[in-house]
């Protein structure tokens, strides 16, 4: 990966950071769309998007729901969509099973790393809080442009290590792996299918909603058989 | 309190600046300081203008603690404008901030993140499964942000038209409509996409495999649905995800 390719992948995992909670909040941080930005940074964005539909599946059981902590998909979405990229000629399982590793991991770091930035965001608040009641524009600006400073580096900070992280495993596994490739794809397809399945549970509940989502399965399933074997 | 004709001074300006009101959140004020932030160019409109005593202690007032969905907040910020603009009681404004955090983050919640969110990134999914290409992340970013910047748009102007009566835009005939079909939608859309994903992965590969994978993800879900396992997803898929790359490793 060229030092461009590195700046122009480290200023999209930024973005879709801030995507995620402050600013605009239009889904550029789902993996489907951070992964594809990923890989469109290294001149392959189908790659990207191979391994962002892999990872949506896992964030399916996220809701950003307000003050909780939940995981932010974004910036190692960004940094596994280019290092696909950079193999657009084929991957291994095992490498592919790395590189997920390294974005769930990612995903789980970032929840705290939000609470940690809304930690920051109180003493701001706390130290000009007189200034606030008493309507100071400068402040209030001062407290939004801090809020937003902070959650970019979060964002570029994660997308810089989970593109580190996940290029060392990569490497590693692909020199070090001995077994055949199938415990890998079976791990891969169980933990993504499995937790989708469970989010599409969690959101329909038990009463009547379960129906459609049942509804849905069946359907999934014909439409599963007709068009895709 | 009659619906309004007039136009929000402001009105772009404050929009656009909606898109930012969870820039500085924090467990004190959670939304407050960027529902203030979002307010302030109607604000400029109070006699005084800019910088005056009146300005000043309405912007004070709109940075107090709030929380709501994000989409929806527009419905306080327009309602809370307006009653500034006519120089509404000071308790009265506050009552009615504090009342409507509850009923716009719950109806967000359920509209959004529990059903509008899913369902298109279950839309994406499916798409891509098919061999849209990079057509499916572009579908899912337009039809969810159709959807979005409509709540947005709809819930800024419900807000400053309706005012302190801003509760009867919460029961209008498109927001129950939306309340009725969101969870259906969002159901049958994922329920959709996780054959088809799972299909997608496994193509080509023998019975067995077909019958591992299915098995495995069942149990996974039950696993985590019935509570008997009492860690996140996050951590169940990094320990099996783990512990396949340990047995990759020590293969023999």
């Amino acid at each position: 990966m060229s030092w461009l390719e590195v700046a122009i992948v480290l200023a999209m995992g930024t973005l879709v950071g801030l995507d995620q909670a402050s600013v605009p909040q239009v889904m550029l941080s789902r993996p489907l769309v951070a992964g594809s930005l990923g890989g469109l940074a290294v001149g392959h964005p189908l790659q990207g998007l191979a391994i962002g539909v892999l990872l949506e599946l896992f964030a399916l059981e996220t809701l950003p729901v307000g003050g909780a902590r939940y995981s932010d998909w974004g910036p190692g979405s960004v940094a596994v969509g280019a290092l696909m990229g950079m193999h657009w000629n084929g991957i291994e399982a095992s490498a592919l099973l790395g590189l997920v590793l390294v974005a769930v991991a990612t995903a789980w770091v970032s929840g705290w790393l939000i609470l940690a930035v809304r930690r920051l965001n109180v003493g701001d608040v706390a130290a000009r809080r007189s200034a606030l009641d008493a309507g100071d524009l400068g402040a209030v600006l001062a407290v939004q442009r801090a809020g937003l400073l902070r959650d970019a580096v979060r964002g570029l900070g994660l997308t810089a290590v989970a593109l580190g992280a996940g290029d060392l495993v990569h490497h590693l596994l692909e020199t070090s792996w001995r077994g055949p490739q199938w415990p890998a794809q079976l791990a891969l397809v169980t933990t993504s299918v499995g937790v989708a399945l469970y989010a599409g549970w969690r959101l329909a509940g038990l009463g009547r909603h379960a129906l459609w989502f049942v509804g849905g399965l069946g359907a999934g399933t014909v439409g599963a058989l007709l068009w895709l074997r | 309190m009659a619906a309004l004709t007039r136009s929000m001074p402001g009105f772009p300006r404050v929009l656009a600046r909606l898109f930012a009101i969870q820039a500085a959140w924090n467990s004190e004020r959670m939304q407050g300081v960027g529902f203030g932030y979002a307010a302030e160019p109607a604000l400029r409109a109070l006699e005084g203008g800019a910088g005056g005593e009146r300005y000043r202690a309405a912007l004070g007032r709109q940075c107090a603690f709030f929380n709501a969905h994000p989409y929806l907040a527009g419905l306080a910020v327009g309602a809370s404008v307006r009653a500034e603009l006519e120089g509404a009681p000071v308790e009265k404004m506050e009552r009615l901030r504090g009342a409507l955090c509850g009923p716009l983050g719950s109806l967000g919640d359920r509209l959004f993140w529990a059903s509008w969110l899913p369902a298109c990134a279950a839309i994406g999914i499916i798409l891509a499964a098919f061999g849209a290409g990079m057509w499916a992340p572009l579908a899912f970013l337009a039809l969810y942000n159709v959807g979005h910047v409509v709540a947005r748009v709809w819930a800024l102007r419900a807000g400053w038209r309706r005012g302190a009566m801003v509760a009867l835009a919460l029961s209008a005939p498109p927001v129950r409509l939306a309340s009725r079909i969101a969870a259906p939608l969002a159901g049958v859309a994922v329920g959709f996409a996780i054959p088809v994903a799972f299909a997608r992965q496994t193509a080509g590969a023998p019975l067995w495999a077909y019958a591992s994978a299915a098995g495995g993800a069942v149990l996974v879900a039950a696993l985590l649905r019935l509570g008997l396992i009492r860690v996140g997803a996050a951590t169940v898929c990094a320990v099996i995800l783990g512990a396949t790359w340990v047995l990759g490793m020590l293969w023999f």
